[in-house]
């Protein structure tokens, strides 16, 4: 498959050059209407100049009548002209052509007409004259009226005419080439910081991330916002390379040390022969080892799923009511609340769907509800409140433990960020609860955010776009 | 021989400290950095594991300031990291040995004792004074060819002794080298058992291996080293 290619120099070029073309196109037509308008003057200034020097050149023919008579020394007639002469009596003084054609010219009204001979258009004057003989004498002259139809083709004209088209063509022509020659040369110039950014790009591999546009396209208003475009571009993409890194190298190392430790376990029960009571309680501690790696493996799995794009292949998007996701996670939390005998006040009031699956609402209600029992000390309480504020739905979980370092804040939600990396650790998190939140909220078109409170305490708050309202109806038919 | 283990993992740091202490090593733990790096600039340990992992100060920098404080301690790396360089930079930077997790159980007890060995200045794990012969793979000993049964207690203490053949060991040097903070010790249960161990090495006619210096300690000696 090839793809089709277009070029901007040769756009650019062809442009410029059609414009050239049309612009002296235009001028080569005014040109010839005002040739042909001056060579026509020319043109007539010779006719009419001639059919007078005919009409000088009617002279006394010095016989008995008084008669005249043409006479054509120094006369200088074009070639192919054609005329004729006639006196008042039909007396035929001078021709050349066609005498019925140019009799019946005579009978025109003096000046301009066209007519063909032959093939050949030609362009005559006729010219109605008198011309006195003898005008000294008593009687004042014999007086002749004298006709006169000159004419030459009309070739001449156009001859002129597309001499000079020809000229201005030519000299477009030339025009042409060397202007295509020099845009060529200047855009590709000045196409340059183009080549320099591409070529800069081009350096940027997986390992090495560092683009810095070079000058020239910086300078160019054109290449601006693509050298910036690129440059953000890449520092996201780098960003969440590294991210994805720092995950991947993370997870290694969490399930690592699972895995070492249930291995260890195992092996330190068959260093020596044990008692059955050291082997039996040697496998329970093994086997809450390998609990352990299981949930790690279970969350890394939750998290990697969630962050996939949501499957819709069955077209619905599911929806679930937040409330009973809120219920179920303060029902499953009961034994461990009990167990620090911590009090939790639930304030449910809204009963919207949202855009989320019902396991992974129960998964962000109970790892946020888990998480704020963690940390909360014995004895006292945690507040969990459902709300609706116009189109969203508002969960905030508030308890009165140490609350958040602002150090820890930015992090939060990184995987496998602790606050207290030696306190989380023995009582079995992984640091991925957050995150695993983080990535729900997300896939819900939500937020969460954690902040202390006033009264001391971290307060969790989570905003969720509600579904419409068949949804719920739907939701809580069901 | 007294080890330290530096790991904030607790449940690794119990199996590892159980496996170590079944090999007859007096084991001191530390949960993170700090503590591990206090403990460890007491100098008292003929090893050291240490995890690069830690809470409140990285294994590298505890490595680092051990050795700027000239603690001879040999220092195993644990790690869960991948990366040739790091393991480079870490030998480099005065670490002995390396185990990448997860690791082997057996493997990390006998690159224990190969390192404790190393920094006494002995190659073989059979080590030999005189007509006396100690396993430390088997933690047999024999004198003359002939199988002595000696208790925990008397086989490190010996142990301990053979590694520094004709130097004046303390009382309280045995003390720190042979028991951890999670043992009651007193300095006459040390000489109960030197005492003991006396006792079962001496052969009848022969001069006794180990010789009590007073107020300075004891002294093993023999013909030299066979």
């Amino acid at each position: 498959m090839t793809i089709r290619s277009i070029s901007i120099t040769r756009r650019l070029v062809i442009s410029v050059l059609l414009l050239e073309l049309l612009t002296a196109f235009a001028l080569i037509v005014a040109v010839t209407v005002h040739e042909h308008h001056i060579e026509l003057k020319a043109f007539d200034a010779t006719v009419t100049g001639t059919a007078e020097t005919l009409m000088g050149a009617v002279q006394d023919a010095e016989d008995q009548g008084d008669n005249v008579m043409l006479d054509l020394r120094g006369v200088q007639l074009s070639n192919n002209a054609l005329y004729r002469v006639e006196d008042e009596r039909g007396q035929v003084l001078g021709s050349f052509g066609d005498s019925a054609m140019l009799s019946r010219a005579l009978l025109n009204p003096p000046g301009f007409f066209e007519a063909k001979i032959g093939h050949v258009g030609y362009r005559f004057f006729v010219l109605h004259g008198v011309r006195t003989i003898d005008p000294g004498q008593a009687n004042g002259g014999v007086s002749h009226s004298i006709s006169i139809v000159y004419g030459i083709p009309v070739r001449r004209v156009w001859h002129e005419v597309i001499e000079s088209i020809r000229f201005f063509a030519l000299a477009t022509a030339l025009l042409l080439s060397i202007t295509t020659i020099l845009m060529v040369l200047l855009v590709r110039r000045h196409l340059a910081p183009v080549h320099e950014l591409a070529h800069e790009a081009d350096r940027i591999s997986s390992r090495n991330w560092q683009f810095d546009a070079p000058a020239s396209a910086k300078e160019t208003v054109e290449l601006r916002p693509l050298a910036k475009a690129l440059e953000s571009a890449l520092m996201r993409v780098q960003l969440s390379f590294e991210q994805q890194k720092r995950f991947t190298s993370d997870a290694a190392h969490e399930l690592k040390t699972d895995v070492a430790i249930v291995k260890s376990s195992l092996q330190l029960l068959s260093m020596r022969k044990r008692t059955v009571d050291e082997y039996s309680e040697g496998l329970a501690l093994s086997l809450d080892d390998f609990t352990r790696l299981e949930s790690t493996v279970e969350k890394l799995l939750t998290l990697a799923r969630l962050e996939q794009p949501a499957d819709r292949a069955d077209g619905a998007p599911s929806t679930c009511s937040l409330r009973k996701a809120v219920e179920e996670a303060v029902h499953q939390s009961k034994p461990f609340a009990e167990l620090k005998m911590i009090e939790v006040i639930v304030e449910v009031r809204d009963t919207a769907a949202i855009s989320l699956d019902g396991r992974d609402a129960l998964l962000l209600c109970s790892n946020i509800l888990v998480n704020a029992l963690q940390h909360s000390h014995e004895r006292e309480k945690v507040c969990v409140k459902l709300v609706r504020r116009d189109a969203d739905v508002v969960l905030t979980v508030q308890d009165w433990g140490e609350g958040i370092s602002e150090e820890d804040r930015p992090y939060l939600f990184d995987p496998f960020y602790r606050g207290d990396i030696s306190r989380s650790r023995k009582s079995g998190s992984t640091g991925l609860g957050l995150s695993i939140c983080k990535a729900i909220c997300t896939r819900g078109g939500g937020s969460i955010e954690i902040s202390n409170h006033p009264a001391g305490g971290a307060l969790v708050t989570v905003i969720l776009p509600a579904s419409d309202s068949t949804s719920i109806s739907k939701e809580l038919s069901a | 021989m007294r080890v330290l283990l530096v790991e904030d993992e607790q449940r690794l740091a119990e199996n590892i400290v159980a496996a170590l202490r079944e090999v007859g090593l007096a084991v001191d733990h530390a949960a993170d950095g700090e503590a591990g790096s206090h403990l460890a600039e007491q100098g008292v340990y003929d090893a050291i594991v240490l995890d690069l992992m830690l809470p409140g100060k990285s294994g590298k920098n505890v490595l680092r300031d051990l050795r700027q404080r000239t603690i001879h301690s040999p220092v195993l790396i644990l790690t869960a990291q991948e990366g040739k360089e790091s393991i480079v930079e870490l030998l480099n930077a005065g670490a002995d040995d390396y185990l990448g997790k997860p690791f082997d159980l057996g493997e990390l007890l006998a690159r224990v004792k190969a390192l404790i060995r190393r920094g006494k200045g002995a190659s073989a794990s059979v080590l030999r004074m005189s007509d006396v012969e100690l396993d430390t793979v088997h933690q047999t000993v024999l004198r003359g060819g002939e199988a002595i049964d000696l208790s925990p207690t008397e086989y490190r203490i010996l142990e301990y002794l053979i590694h520094r053949p004709r130097a004046i060991v303390s009382k309280q040097e045995l003390l720190e080298h042979l028991y951890d903070f999670a043992w009651e010790h007193h300095s006459n249960v040390i000489e109960a058992h030197v005492s003991n161990l006396r006792r079962k090495l001496n052969v009848p006619g022969t001069e006794p291996l180990i010789e009590t210096l007073r107020h300075r300690g004891y002294r093993l000696t023999g013909g030299g080293p066979a």
